[in-house]
């Protein structure tokens, strides 16, 4: 296989539920041109420069004048339905500085200390009521019965959807999950539906904050809707991009972080066994997992300038991926990097990206992935998969399985 | 990077930040926020010697920073 098509495999859903050893021959070159006039960044030292480096570009051209990629989230402005001018609507994450720090400052004012640890005995109790339910079953599928519902949840309640919505939530966030998929295509009736769901969305939150302007409550909507005078603060436009970015960021993520954790575990069972007998292994656990099986493999950037990197130069405009999941696995950097090991140490991964986009959930996926597995590796008594590998979702670079499907004796 | 020695330890922990290595993340801060803290988005202050019983806390941090800058040990048993 030539060098330059190795991206292609990855991207291949083929590849999906071992696309390691691609990533292994990607390293051959730290920064390699695919085919496509795209340039593939896979070794640890070359990702940690980049990601760092100024000329890389997260923002696209303004919407409008945007070829439609197929991708919701980007094609706001070509939206099927309403059409409507949201050339503005343009989530954080897609946005360079200065505008994207400025954002990013307003709504981290909002992930308050004593707010994403206080969100604990929340997610105790959902991650407890999310286990009883399949109480009596002998085969529980993960993802289905438990990973997805609780993402969606919990940012619910830290933003302030009323409860009696989170049932419409999570319909839309399974529709708009894809949005962050840099490869997502999809026919024109995927796209109808997601433009559905984000015009869906969009209003909801108009009218949500409407409401927190007039009853505040202790929430971040709340916090975004009433800044404190003198204190920066976000128009409305930008407001309801972020209030869908915190869903949709933290929602295939954390459902892919607690269902590859749980496979990685039932194929461990020894780290599985040690993890319940002391629940405290959790978070080192739980840094490997990011490394090991991140749910997030890749992002994409713009080169502003040319860079020369590695030997060669990225010419200006290029498309840049950041392959997390290769540098998190390089040689170079880890020794014996194919083995799962929460013993690991100096584990510095990619697994929340780096840089100034570094994850701003990651605090509040950290709490939630640990309380899940704690739970889990407590209460599924003698788990093991009914499948292996599972079937995995297509997309390459939130990657994760589609389906887990788990044989117990019981819960205890 | 420094894990913690495994000898109970009497005395308060050692914390050293490598303040040029540290980006500002706020991870550790989230994960032991008694003892650590981020003024102004910038500014990193901490706790070098927190009392012994906050081991796993501190753990926690150093686990969490993205560019392991954090490093601590049990300090002197004396
Ligand atoms: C295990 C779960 C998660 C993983 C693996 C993850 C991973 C990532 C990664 C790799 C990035 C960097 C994107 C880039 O460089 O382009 C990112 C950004 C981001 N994440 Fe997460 N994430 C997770 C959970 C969450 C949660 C729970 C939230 C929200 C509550 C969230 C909100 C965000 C936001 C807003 C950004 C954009 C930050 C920026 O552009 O400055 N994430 N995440
Ligand atoms: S987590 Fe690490 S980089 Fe972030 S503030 Fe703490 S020490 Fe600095």
């Amino acid at each position: 296989m030539p060098h330059d098509t190795l991206f292609a495999e990855v991207t291949d859903p083929a590849n999906r539920a071992n696309p390691y050893p691609l990533y292994a021959r990607l390293r051959e070159k730290p920064v390699s041109r695919q085919s496509d006039g795209s340039y593939v960044v896979s070794t640890h030292a070359a990702i940690r420069s980049l990601i760092f480096d100024p000329r890389l570009s997260s923002e696209d051209l303004p919407p409008s004048q945007r070829p439609p990629t197929g991708n919701p989230f980007k094609d706001w402005i070509v939206n099927p339905i309403k059409n409507r001018v949201v050339n503005a609507h343009r989530p954080l994450i897609f946005r360079d500085p200065p505008d994207h720090d400025t954002l990013r400052g307003i709504v981290i004012e909002q992930f308050t200390i004593p707010r994403v640890r206080g969100v604990h005995r929340e997610v105790e109790g959902i991650v407890g009521d999310l286990i009883d339910k399949v109480r009596g079953r002998s085969e529980i599928c993960l993802v289905e019965d438990f990973s997805y519902p609780l993402p969606v949840m919990v940012i619910c309640r830290l933003l302030g959807v009323p409860e009696e919505d989170e049932e419409q939530f999570q319909k839309w966030a399974t529709v708009l999950a894809t949005a962050l998929e840099p490869d997502s295509r999809g026919d024109e009736k995927q796209r109808h539906a997601t433009a559905t769901a984000f015009d869906a969305i969009s209003d909801y939150m108009r009218g949500l904050i409407r409401e927190k302007r007039k009853n505040p409550a202790d929430d971040m909507l709340s916090g975004l809707a009433n800044p404190e005078s003198g204190k920066p603060a976000m128009g409305d436009v930008d407001l309801i991009a972020s209030a869908i970015l915190l869903l949709v960021a933290g929602h295939e993520t954390t459902v892919n972080l607690i269902t590859n954790g749980m496979l990685t575990l039932i194929r461990h069972p020894q780290e599985l066994e040690r993890l319940r007998e002391d629940p405290e292994r959790a978070p080192r656990l739980i840094e490997e997992l990011l490394r090991y099986e991140p749910p997030v493999h890749f992002r994409t950037r713009k080169a502003l300038g040319d860079i020369d990197i590695a030997g060669i130069t990225i010419p200006a405009g290029a498309s840049i991926v950041l392959l997390f999941a290769a540098g998190n696995r390089d040689p170079a950097r880890f020794t014996d990097p194919d083995r799962f090991d929460p013993d690991r140490e100096d584990n510095q991964h990619f697994g929340f990206g780096g840089g100034l986009h570094y994850c701003l959930g990651a605090p509040l996926a950290r709490i939630e992935t640990e309380i899940a597995l704690n739970a889990l590796v407590r209460r599924l008594v003698a788990p093991r998969l009914l499948e292996d590998p599972p079937p995995y979702r297509p997309g390459a670079s939130l990657r994760g399985p589609e389906k887990l499907g788990i044989g117990i004796e019981r819960i205890a | 990077m420094t894990e913690p020695r495994k000898e109970p330890g009497a005395g308060p922990l050692r914390v050293v930040v490598d303040l040029n290595r540290c980006q500002g993340y706020a991870q550790c801060c989230y994960a032991a926020p008694e003892h650590f803290e981020l003024r102004g988005h910038e500014v990193l202050f901490y706790d070098p010697t927190p009392p012994a019983g906050k081991q796993a806390e501190i753990a926690r941090a150093v686990q969490a920073c993205p560019v392991r800058a954090i490093s601590f040990d049990m300090g002197s048993v004396s």
